[in-house]
This record gives C-alpha cells, sequence and structure tokens, in this order.
C-alpha cells in the first residue's frame, strides 16, 4: 500500500497535510517577524540583540535541564490556554481562566496542604477537587449568559476580580502556613507529583492527557460535535435540536476543569514551593497568558501543547538574556510581548473575520 | 450641481463622455479565463467569449455552476481573470474592482441584497457615496435624483421609504436604483426574478426594455428559458464553464435552449400513479403563530395531511408559511392551537423532539440554516444521524462508519465535492448544498417532510431529479408538506394543494381540480 492511501486511512490526506504545512509556515513566519521587532527595540537600547537571542534559546532549549525547565513553565498555560481554546470552538470568548485557576489552586492548598490522606488517594482528591472549584467558578458565566444575556467577556473580568481577593482573603486569613504568613499551607508529601527534574513533575503528563482528552472530546464525541457546530453556526445548530444552552454550559465547565487543574499544578506540581505566596505572584497572569498560547495554537489542543512549550521558552529563556546580557527585565517582557503578538495575529485576523461573517446579513 | 460634483469628483468617468449609439459594442469579454486553483479542478470559465451591445438585452443562459455570475462578477469587478482581455468600447482595460467597473460605466445587481433595514431607500443610496467620500452624505439630493431616475424607467420607489417596510420586489428595485445611481452604460443582473412574483417579474422585464432602449446595455442571468423569450434580443449560453453559442432570440426556439442547456434532452414526465392515502401523519388544528414583529403571522390555520400524500402549500412569500413551517418544526413557539404528529400531540415541542418523531425538514435558507458552511461535508452529512447508533456508540462518533455513509449518499444523490473531510460545505455551489441537505434529510425516507422551496434556485436537472425523489418517498408512503412560492412546482408535485393568504388557509383544492387561475385568485385574496 502506497504511503498516501496509508495516510487517508488515518483521515490524514494531502491537503490536511497542506493545511498544516500553511499553518507551520505562517507561525515560521511571525516569530520571524516577531524576533526581528525584539532586535529592533533591543538595538534601540544599545543591546546586543544576537548575544541575547543566543542566550535566549540555549537557556531553554540548548540543555535537557533547561528543557525540562521549559516544559514546567509550559504546563499550567498549556491548560489555561485550553480553556480559552474550548470556548473559542463553541463560540465563546471565555478569558476567565485567571480565576478560575485561583480557585483551582486554592482548592489544591484545601486537600493537598490542609488535609492528610492517605498516599495516593490524597493526591488524586487534591487534583480533582482544585478541577472542580475551577468549574464551578464558571457555571456563573454560563448561567448569566443563557438566561440574562450577560456577555462572558463582561462576567468572566468582574468574576476574575471576584476570585482574585476571595483567595487572597483564604490564603492570609484561612490557609496560611503557621509561622509563614507571606504564604499558604504548601502541598504535603503525599499530594505531590513526583519530580521528573529540574522543577518538572509528572503533572506535565497529567496536562497533556487533557489536552489529548480535550482533542478527543472535541473532533470524536457527539458532544464535541454540537459544540463545535454551536461554535460555527447556532442557527443550524438550532435547526438539527442541538441545545445551544447545554453546549454553552459543557465548554465553560470544561474550560474551568482545564483552569483550575492549572491552577493545582502550581501547587501539587510545582517544587520549590509547592504553594501558593499570598500575592500570588506565582500564579497572576497564567490565565490571561493561556490566552495568548491558545491563539498560537489556532484553537486546537494538540497546537496548544506546542504553543504552550514555544511560550515556556521564552518565559524561562527571557531570564538568560538577563543574566548573560544584562537586557532589563522589563524590556525581556515587551520582547516576549513582540513575538507573541506576531505569532497570534494570523488567528486573531481568523476569528474576526467568522465574526464578521456571522453579522453579515443575508 | 453638488451631486454630480461628489460622484464625478473621485471617478474619471472617460467613457461616458461621447453618448453610446445602437448596436455599439460596450463591453466585450475575449477568450476570459477563470480558474481557482486547489478548489475546482476544471476551469470555472473555459476561453469566454462575450459582448454586449448597446441597446440589447443580452441573455447570459446557463444551469447552476456553468459560470453565469463568475462571468458577472470578472465584468462587474468582483472577480479577476485568470487569463484573457475585457474590452470597454473597443479599448483594453483592466477592472480590478467594483470601483473600476463603474469607472467602466460597468453596474452590477447581485442576487444578495446589501441594504440597511433600518434606513431609508436615499439613505441607502447616499451611504454608498459615502464609502467614497466620507464627509458627503446628501440624503436630499440623492432623494431628488432618485425621484428623476424612477420617473425615467418606470421604476416605482418611494426614496423617503423604509426598506425593513419594503417587500422583496421593491428592495430589488432599491437595488437597481443604487447602481442606475452611477448612470452605467452597462447593467448586469444576476437572476433578478428569483425573489419575484410573477406580476413583479413582468415589470421588471418592462424596465429592463426601457433601459435597453435608452442604449444601454443589459445583461440579464438567468436559467429560465421563459423569461428569455419574453425579454431578451440575444443569448448566450454556459454548460459547465463552457460556451455552448450565441443566438438571436427571435430565431431561437425553447427546445433547442434547453437542449443547449442541459446537454441532454429529457422532457419532464408529469405522470404519476394515484395517491394510496393512508392515515392521517400531520394534523394542525386552529393554530395562531406570532411572527417577528410580535403579530399573528398565522392566523387560525387547520388541516391534515396524509401518508402517500404531498400537500402543497401556496401562496405569495410573507402570508405566514415561514411562520408556519417554523410552528411545527420547532422552532417557533404557537400562541394557541394544536399540532399532532402521527397521534402524538407536538404542539412547542422542541427541535429535536420534533425531528424524533420522525420530521425531516428542508429549510428555506439552506447556506446559512441548512449547512454550518465552515465544517466539512461529511460533518454537515451527520447533523440528524450523529447521535443514533451505529453512527455514534455512548457518544463517540464512528467516524469511518460516517465517511462511508456520506460517500455513499454523495454517490447516490450525484453531490459534486472534492473529499468530504477536507471539504468545507462553503466551496460548493447553491445546487450542491441543496442536494446535500436533501441527502441528509431524505435517505432514511422520513415518515413527515416538510419542505420550503425545495428547488429554489436548481437548474433543471436537478429540479426534475428533487421532483423524483419526492414522488418516490410519496408512493413510499411518507407525507410531505411542500411549502413553495413556485406554483408550477405546486402543481407538478401536489395531490392537494392549499392556498396561504393573509396568515389564513383561504383554501384547500385537489390537484386535478387546480388551475393557475383559481390558485393565483386565491393567492392575490380575490
Amino acid at each position: 500500500m502506497d504511503s498516501s492511501r496509508k495516510l487517508g486511512r488515518l483521515g490524514i490526506s494531502s491537503s490536511v497535510i497542506r493545511k498544516f504545512g500553511k499553518a507551520i509556515a505562517e507561525s515560521l513566519f511571525a516569530v520571524l517577524i516577531g524576533l526581528l521587532g525584539g532586535a529592533l527595540l533591543m538595538l534601540a537600547y544599545g543591546y546586543d540583540a544576537l548575544r541575547a537571542y543566543r542566550a535566549l534559546f540555549l537557556g531553554s532549549f540548548g540543555d535537557l535541564n533547561g528543557f525540562l525547565e521549559t516544559l514546567a513553565f509550559a504546563t499550567p498555560l498549556i491548560l489555561t490556554a485550553l480553556t480559552f481554546g474550548i470556548g473559542v470552538r463553541a463560540g465563546l470568548f471565555n478569558i476567565g481562566a485567571e480565576g478560575q485557576m485561583y480557585l483551582g489552586a486554592i482548592g489544591a492548598v484545601m486537600i493537598g496542604g490542609a488535609l492528610s490522606l492517605p498516599p495516593g488517594i490524597h493526591l488524586a482528591a487534591a487534583t480533582l477537587f482544585a478541577m472542580l472549584l475551577g468549574a464551578l467558578w464558571s457555571i456563573p458565566v454560563a448561567l448569566l449568559k443563557i438566561f440574562r444575556g450577560v456577555h462572558e467577556v463582561v462576567s468572566t473580568i468582574m468574576l476574575n476580580w471576584v476570585s482574585f481577593w476571595l483567595a487572597m482573603y483564604l490564603i492570609t486569613y484561612h490557609l496560611a502556613e503557621p509561622g509563614r504568613a507571606e504564604r499558604a499551607i504548601p502541598a504535603q508529601e503525599t499530594a505531590r507529583y513526583m519530580v521528573i527534574g529540574a522543577s518538572l513533575t509528572t503533572v506535565f503528563i497529567v496536562a497533556i492527557g487533557f489536552a489529548l482528552l480535550t482533542y478527543f472530546i472535541l473532533w470524536r464525541t457527539t458532544i464535541g460535535y454540537e459544540l463545535r457546530l454551536v461554535g460555527y453556526n447556532p442557527d443550524t445548530a438550532r435547526y438539527a435540536g442541538i441545545s445551544i444552552m447545554k453546549a454553552t454550559v459543557i465548554s465553560f465547565f470544561i474550560g474551568g476543569l482545564a483552569a483550575g487543574l492549572a491552577g493545582a499544578t502550581q501547587v501539587l506540581g510545582r517544587p520549590p514551593s509547592w504553594t501558593v505566596y499570598a500575592t500570588m505572584g506565582n500564579l497572576v497572569n497564567l490565565g490571561f497568558e493561556g490566552i495568548g498560547v491558545s491563539l498560537i495554537g489556532r484553537n486546537h489542543p494538540i497546537g496548544i501543547i506546542l504553543a504552550a512549550i514555544f511560550y515556556g521558552g521564552f518565559l524561562h529563556g527571557g531570564r538568560f538574556m538577563e543574566f548573560e546580557v544584562g537586557v532589563a527585565s522589563e524590556l525581556v517582557r515587551a520582547i516576549n510581548g513582540i513575538i507573541i503578538i506576531a505569532l497570534a495575529m494570523p488567528e486573531l485576523l481568523n476569528i474576526l473575520k467568522r465574526v464578521r461573517r456571522r453579522r453579515r446579513p443575508t | 450641481m453638488y451631486i454630480a460634483l461628489i460622484y464625478a469628483q473621485p471617478i474619471q468617468r472617460w467613457e461616458m463622455s461621447s453618448p453610446t449609439t445602437r448596436g455599439e459594442v460596450l463591453v466585450e469579454a475575449r477568450r476570459v479565463v477563470k480558474a481557482f486553483p486547489g478548489v475546482w479542478e476544471h476551469l470555472i470559465l473555459d476561453h469566454i467569449d462575450f459582448d454586449v451591445r448597446a441597446g440589447e438585452v443580452h441573455a447570459l443562459l446557463g444551469e447552476n455552476g456553468a459560470g453565469k455570475t463568475v462571468l458577472a462578477n470578472i465584468l462587474s469587478g468582483f472577480y479577476t481573470l485568470s487569463e484573457g482581455e475585457i474590452r470597454v468600447r473597443g479599448r483594453p482595460v483592466k477592472i480590478k474592482s467594483p470601483l473600476d467597473a463603474i469607472r467602466y460605466g460597468i453596474g452590477m445587481v447581485h442576487q444578495e441584497f446589501t441594504l440597511v433595514p433600518s434606513l431609508t431607500v436615499a439613505e441607502n443610496i447616499a451611504l454608498s457615496i459615502r464609502r467614497r467620500n466620507i464627509f458627503s452624505y446628501p440624503v436630499r439630493e440623492v432623494a431628488t435624483k432618485v425621484r428623476e431616475l424612477s420617473k425615467r424607467y418606470g421604476l416605482r420607489v418611494d426614496p423617503d421609504m423604509l426598506i425593513s417596510h419594503m417587500s422583496l420586489g421593491e428592495q430589488q428595485r432599491v437595488e437597481i436604483l443604487k447602481v442606475l445611481f452611477w448612470e452605467p452604460n452597462v447593467l448586469i443582473l444576476d437572476e433578478p426574478t428569483s425573489v419575484l412574483t410573477l406580476e413583479e417579474a413582468n415589470e421588471l422585464f418592462k424596465i429592463l426594455r426601457r433601459m435597453a432602449d435608452e442604449g444601454k446595455g443589459v445583461v440579464f442571468i438567468t436559467h429560465r428559458i421563459e423569461e428569455i423569450m419574453r425579454v431578451a434580443d440575444r443569448v448566450t449560453v454556459l454548460r459547465l464553464g463552457k460556451k455552448v453559442g450565441t443566438l438571436n432570440v427571435a430565431e431561437a426556439s425553447r427546445e433547442q435552449l434547453l437542449r443547449m442547456m442541459i446537454g441532454e434532452f429529457e422532457p419532464f414526465r408529469a405522470e404519476r400513479k394515484p395517491p394510496r392515502i393512508g392515515e392521517p401523519v400531520l394534523e394542525i388544528r386552529d393554530l395562531h403563530v406570532c411572527g417577528d414583529d410580535g403579530r399573528e403571522a398565522v392566523r387560525g390555520v387547520s388541516f391534515t395531511t396524509h401518508a402517500g400524500e404531498i400537500f402543497g402549500i401556496a401562496g405569495v412569500a410573507g402570508n405566514g408559511q415561514r411562520e408556519l413551517v417554523e410552528a411545527i418544526t420547532g422552532l417557533r413557539k404557537a400562541v394557541r392551537g394544536r399540532i399532532i404528529i402521527l397521534g402524538q400531540d407536538a404542539t412547542n415541542k422542541s427541535p429535536r423532539e420534533v425531528a424524533e418523531m420522525g420530521v425531516r425538514h428542508i429549510p428555506e435558507e439552506r447556506r446559512r440554516v441548512g449547512v454550518a458552511e465552515a465544517m466539512c461535508v461529511a460533518e454537515n452529512m451527520m447533523l440528524r444521524d450523529y447521535n443514533i447508533a451505529p453512527f455514534s456508540k455512548k457518544g463517540v462518533l464512528d467516524l469511518r462508519l460516517i465517511g462511508e455513509h456520506s460517500k455513499a449518499l454523495i454517490e447516490r444523490f450525484k453531490i459534486l465535492a472534492p473529499d468530504i473531510w477536507n471539504t468545507e460545505v462553503r466551496i460548493l455551489s447553491g445546487g450542491n448544498i441543496q442536494r446535500l441537505i436533501l441527502a441528509r434529510e431524505l435517505w432514511r425516507a422520513p415518515k413527515l417532510v416538510i419542505a420550503f422551496h425545495p428547488t429554489y434556485g436548481l437548474d433543471l436537472k436537478a429540479v426534475s431529479h428533487t421532483h423524483d425523489l419526492f414522488m418516490q418517498l410519496r408512493d413510499k408512503g411518507s407525507s410531505i408538506l411542500l411549502v413553495s412560492e413556485d406554483l408550477e412546482e405546486i402543481l407538478t408535485l401536489s395531490d392537494r394543494i392549499g392556498v396561504m393568504y393573509d396568515g389564513r388557509l383561504v383554501g384547500v383544492v385537489e390537484s386535478e381540480k387546480a388551475t393557475t387561475e383559481v390558485i393565483g385568485k386565491m393567492m392575490t385574496g380575490m
């Protein structure tokens, strides 16, 4: 049997490869533009751009330790990106991962830090409880949208703030580590994912598993089909007898599970602290960065995994630009920003095009 | 004048400087080729020659997908050509945008309307000027000119009327005015009669004639031969992207044109077995349904359809048919009355529950409602069956089986689609999308079919294929509710015909007793 037919049986045809190739080419082009923009910025401030980029790439992908650290940075981003991605697939603009992730982290502290349970069960219970809290935090968003017509962008932004202060209050007054008030109780030994190397733990595998599961749900199950149909064309979905309400709730719920798990990864699976600081410095922005990651990964679970690793590389490698070339840390973030914007542009344009098409009168 | 300044300023109208002389070639396409590489293997237009002369109505005839609209879009600057040449009054030109086309005196009226419903006629037209000069919005001057144009061509349009208060026929007149406003030499109309009633179409033909007499060249796209015989001077026939020929209408016969258009000649056989009427399938009792504006659109309709019969509902658009269909299929709430399907109460059930009773629905708006355009062929094909074994088990889709099923349906219903998993439905032609919907809704021989304009915009072959399909279903015992504005279709297919007027069913006639005259009178409320 020739190779193209073999591919065909796997559901892969030449046009899929072409589409995939086009996406990769677009992304590489965007990286190039982003790097160029960043380089111009560095040159403007008198830094050696080539040396800085060398430090960045060698730091994040140059050796095993660096690469494992990159993966550790990527882990929560995979999950918060899935929250956004599965929302887009159902036609929603769910930017609530940030707040849901805080609650996930709180949930992980409650079970993983404050409770003592037998090994095995402890880890599983802490993880599941974190996911559940994240998902519960997304339900009001779905209900407000369905019953009161509140747009999810508005409600998620508001709930993100509620969640932020709620989490800070709980850490400070109810979950603080005795004697060390600046942080919550760390996860107990029985509630920690195994360390693989550097600060990467097996929770990375859980995150990958969740992404693959999301892929399976979206493209291989009836629920995923309904969800995507609602996202593409709500009128057709209604005509086919699909409940738009149900699809909306499910999309928010799965997104919430992912965000909750993202919070848990920082407590149960991130040495050396294994906990949340009262300032939440080790959590803040992971949810929003997920939006960029999802856009880079074309809101596709597999693309999101790749994009998160790439993004993680920048977060980790950015520090080497600071150490080795002395680029100011603010500038490092600006350069990251330029590259991320360039990368997210193609998918962002796609989404805008789709919105415009939907609004077009018929 | 102010107005003349506004639209004369950005657009140099050099070719307008001299008036046209009768018979002069205004626009000429030479060996025009259009290809969509990667999407379609064959050429969409294969070395087409075409010309329009001053003072003539030149019809473009062809089936769906023959390339009529593509050719028109090239002439009016919406598409660029792949090869070949366009000449305007003998001079080779490059038309890169609709603005270019206007500059060369070519205007096109598209099949879809592009009007803002909440604005008046004059405001809509002023808006199209504003696109070229954002500081001008000369509503009053536009209104004056609209009045002048509508008098000149007999286009009855009140410039101060809101678009949302207008019928489709009136809206089309506005679309025509919007183009005439630029005083083009060549006016292209893409299937202008498809939304019109017979009377409105007649009026349109008069207007076209008047424009031609004034020295304009009119291009008239259609797939209805009857209309060509009535209004056109010459006709060019296209088939699958190739030009079959250009004829003088006076020397052409209907049969000749038909043969040129469809290739082989298949007369439509209207012979039919007498219906074997079975049990009642759909019973409607004193149904009241509100329209979008909150007023009652269906006002006390009652009828019953039976297994093995086709019940036709005729009527001019907007007399409650849409609301009736939506109420039966669960998409709209009934205010009062009952809907009973196969003895079970189906009043105000959800669309899913209605579908599970064995009801299938061929919707009016096939692109917007009937399919999800961004999804692939197979995914659209499984819209009704994805949640039923064997296509899915325990919520997991069997993609292999779905693929095989889609392929089988594509062959059985002769749908032209390059691939089932990688072809977005968006790129399929209207006819192929409709075939996809028919395949999906009818392959299982449903107990009750609600078909809304099932053959609207289809070519002759597809129409007769659809009609055969309906007759087969009827003979197998399905009950079919056929709602259509196409009287010929209703008369050909139906066993009984109900006529809707102003939200009421004004009468039900046996098909043997139904004539165009009888139905036509009822449709107009006489």
